[in-house]
């Protein structure tokens, strides 16, 4: 008895010790700054930046309504641009699935060796700084750019499409960033796929689109989920895309809010507005997880059943 | 970039010019400027004749600048605000009384130039530079330009421009084109100024300050850009030209100011008296391209800079010019207005 007390006191230890750093470092550098920033979404804004310690609900009433003061209005258009930024990084998402599903696929099954240099091309773009990697797409994509002198000389257009500081250069901009965050979620959930299941389905008749819709997807579904929250998410909230390549006249949340905190040198709008970007991710959250459960109890109930 | 990068190098190398031959103990001075606003031969002269090692870092507006100092950035000596900016920078405390006024040589300011209402006999800041904000074009696209309206009837033909990113800046522009001022804080004035610009919107390519490479290669015809552009037409005089639009525009200038708890105010304010000097306002003024306060240093400029009217304007244009001053709460009128530009398409 005493024996297992120890053993079990030696493995509280262990795991207090093994949890305290990431506890701390989430405390520190995520618990904090949080803290802050629902508090000074709360406080009324200094002159030159920085905050007055009075309550102050306006932040919050110009996004959503109360607020009609000559300095604090409200104004539809902050839920605009919040709806417009949903709308490019659901279109990234999208886009970034479509390219990334079937090459996951493909680089699965291939011989270990070449896997494994595929994997280390899709992470290749991250030794490279993210802003350098945009001005080339701005090289690439300008009239006189790369793009437009290719598609020109083989004869495809005549004129230069106009495709630098537009929704569609964003895009562009946005899945060519975020395509390495869709596809290491996927190509996780794709290679663990058991093809076993897939010739079964086969051979007891189903046709492709068949075993697509009730194998394939189904288990490769949580690394879609995952994948498309890890692109949502970042892309929801982007603003040096949006800057560089949409010449900052396609605005997005993040670029607001990095308004609010630079030249509007208001501290608590931009907070209010960050609160707003982090209650929708947050709502997004919790359905996924929600759904992850209930995928596993369903899975253990059916488990139970088999035995 | 390339500028930047250079600009890096060289004071790199200053610092390590610094450490390795002349000065052990004559300690550092480190400078926070915007970028590609000092010429690195200045500070190299500066640290040969002082020992004193130079360190610079850069800003891209008064707003990063003051929120980091507000942030709590420390150990920079000298900051270089826009004329607004020094006096919201006095008005928080921030900045170090240096009694540069009484300077031997600060006879050689013009004292016009002393600008900032809360500083009015130069116990801070210095005067460093000037210029204006015009418009820089690629004339194999177009043939002439001279005005504002020159500049939006081009993006009406199907040309691309680009404005700067910037909400008073740009909204600037609607209210020299309506006859009001860039201060105006009277929200119909703003509003309508905002709307010139909103008139013209499908027509501007974008908002930004990275445009010269694009004017350059024609990909853009026009960009809203600031005197510094002189460089590069210096550099591929048969493509680009700048401009002060004939309508009027706006000007800058920025004060060379001590932050309060600067590690090292006695090398700064040797810095300051360094930089009045006649051959050293001159010297930056060479591969500035700008405008200097200095007057005997205007002397030393070469010709093609002193003559070129873009740089230092006859007197008739100059009193066209507007210099933006700080509108405290009123700012949010601006701010509003350009976020109702970016989502008006």
């Amino acid at each position: 008895m005493v024996g297992r007390d120890t053993s079990q006191g030696r493995k509280m230890l262990s795991l207090l010790g093994l949890l305290a750093p990431p506890t701390v470092f989430l405390g520190v550098f995520f618990i904090t700054p949080l803290a802050i920033m629902v508090i000074y979404s709360f406080l009324e804004p200094g002159l030159y930046g920085g905050v007055v310690w009075n309550f102050y609900d306006l932040n919050y009433g110009r996004i959503l309504g109360w607020a009609d003061t000559r300095y604090e209005k409200f104004d539809p258009v902050y839920l605009t641009i919040f709806l417009r930024s949903v709308r490019l990084a659901l279109t990234t998402v999208l886009l970034s699935l479509v390219i990334c599903y079937p090459a996951a696929f493909w680089i699965s099954r291939m011989p270990q060796g070449r896997k494994n240099f595929f994997l280390f091309l899709i992470t290749l773009p991250f030794f490279v700084s993210l802003v350098v990697r945009l001005f080339a797409w701005v090289l690439i994509l300008r009239p006189t750019g790369f793009l437009n002198q290719a598609l020109m000389e083989i004869g495809m257009i005549a004129e230069p499409l106009n495709l630098i500081f537009t929704d569609t250069a964003v895009v562009i901009g946005m899945t060519y960033v975020f395509i390495p965050f869709m596809f290491l979620p996927l190509y996780a959930s794709i290679e663990k796929l058991d093809m076993s299941l897939v010739e079964a389905s086969a051979d007891l008749g189903a046709t492709r689109l068949q075993t697509f819709r009730r194998i394939i997807l189904p288990v490769t579904l949580p690394g879609i989920v995952g994948g498309s929250i890890i692109v949502f998410i970042p892309s929801l909230g982007n603003f040096i895309v949006p800057s560089v390549l949409g010449g900052a006249k396609v605005m997005m949340i993040g670029n607001l809010i990095e308004q609010q905190f630079l030249s509007a040198r208001n501290w608590p709008f931009g907070s209010a507005l960050g609160m707003m970007v982090m209650a929708a991710v947050l709502l997004l959250l919790m359905i996924y997880v929600r759904m992850m459960t209930r995928e596993e109890e369903y899975s253990t109930a059916a488990k139970v059943k088999e035995s | 970039m390339i500028e930047r990068t250079a600009i890096r190098t060289a004071a790199v190398s200053v610092a390590a010019l610094a450490t390795t031959t002349v000065a052990q103990a004559e300690g550092e001075l480190n400078l926070y400027n915007w970028g590609d606003y000092i010429n690195p031969a200045v500070l190299t002269a500066f640290t040969e004749e002082t020992g004193i090692e130079v360190n610079l870092d850069t800003y891209g507006s008064n707003e990063e600048m003051l929120a980091k100092i507000q942030a709590g950035a420390s150990g920079y000596d000298i900051v270089f605000p826009s004329v607004h900016m020094h006096d919201i920078m006095y008005q928080l405390g921030l900045l170090a009384k240096t009694d540069i006024g009484q300077s031997e040589n600060f006879s050689n300011i013009d004292p016009q130039f002393i600008r900032a209402e809360t500083d009015p006999n130069a116990e801070y800041c210095l005067p460093y530079a000037w210029g204006n904000v015009g418009v820089v074009y690629n004339k194999t696209k177009v043939e002439e330009m001279s005005s504002w309206a020159d500049l939006f009837d081009l993006a009406a033909s199907g040309e691309k421009i680009v404005l700067l990113d910037d909400p008073r800046e740009t909204i600037g522009i609607g209210h020299i084109m309506n006859g009001t001022s860039v201060n105006s804080t009277d929200e119909a004035e703003v509003v309508a100024a905002a709307d010139v610009i909103k008139e013209n919107l499908e027509n501007v390519s974008a908002f930004s300050y990275d445009s010269i490479p694009l004017v350059t290669s024609g990909d853009v015809a026009a960009a809203h850009w600031y005197v510094g552009a002189n460089i590069f037409v210096q550099q591929n005089p048969d493509v680009l030209a700048y401009y002060i639009p004939s309508e009027g525009a706006t000007m800058y200038q920025e004060d060379m100011c001590v932050l309060k708890d600067a590690p090292n105010a006695d090398n700064a304010k040797a810095f300051m008296e360094f930089y009045l000097r006649p051959e050293i306002a001159a010297l930056n003024v060479e591969q500035q391209m700008n405008g200097t306060p200095n007057i005997p240093a205007q002397e030393l400029i070469p010709d093609e800079i002193a003559e070129n009217k873009s740089i230092y304007p006859d007197a008739e244009t100059l009193e066209k010019l507007q210099i933006f001053v700080d509108l405290g709460q009123d700012l949010r009128l601006y701010n509003r207005e350009w976020t109702a530009i970016k989502t008006a398409q």
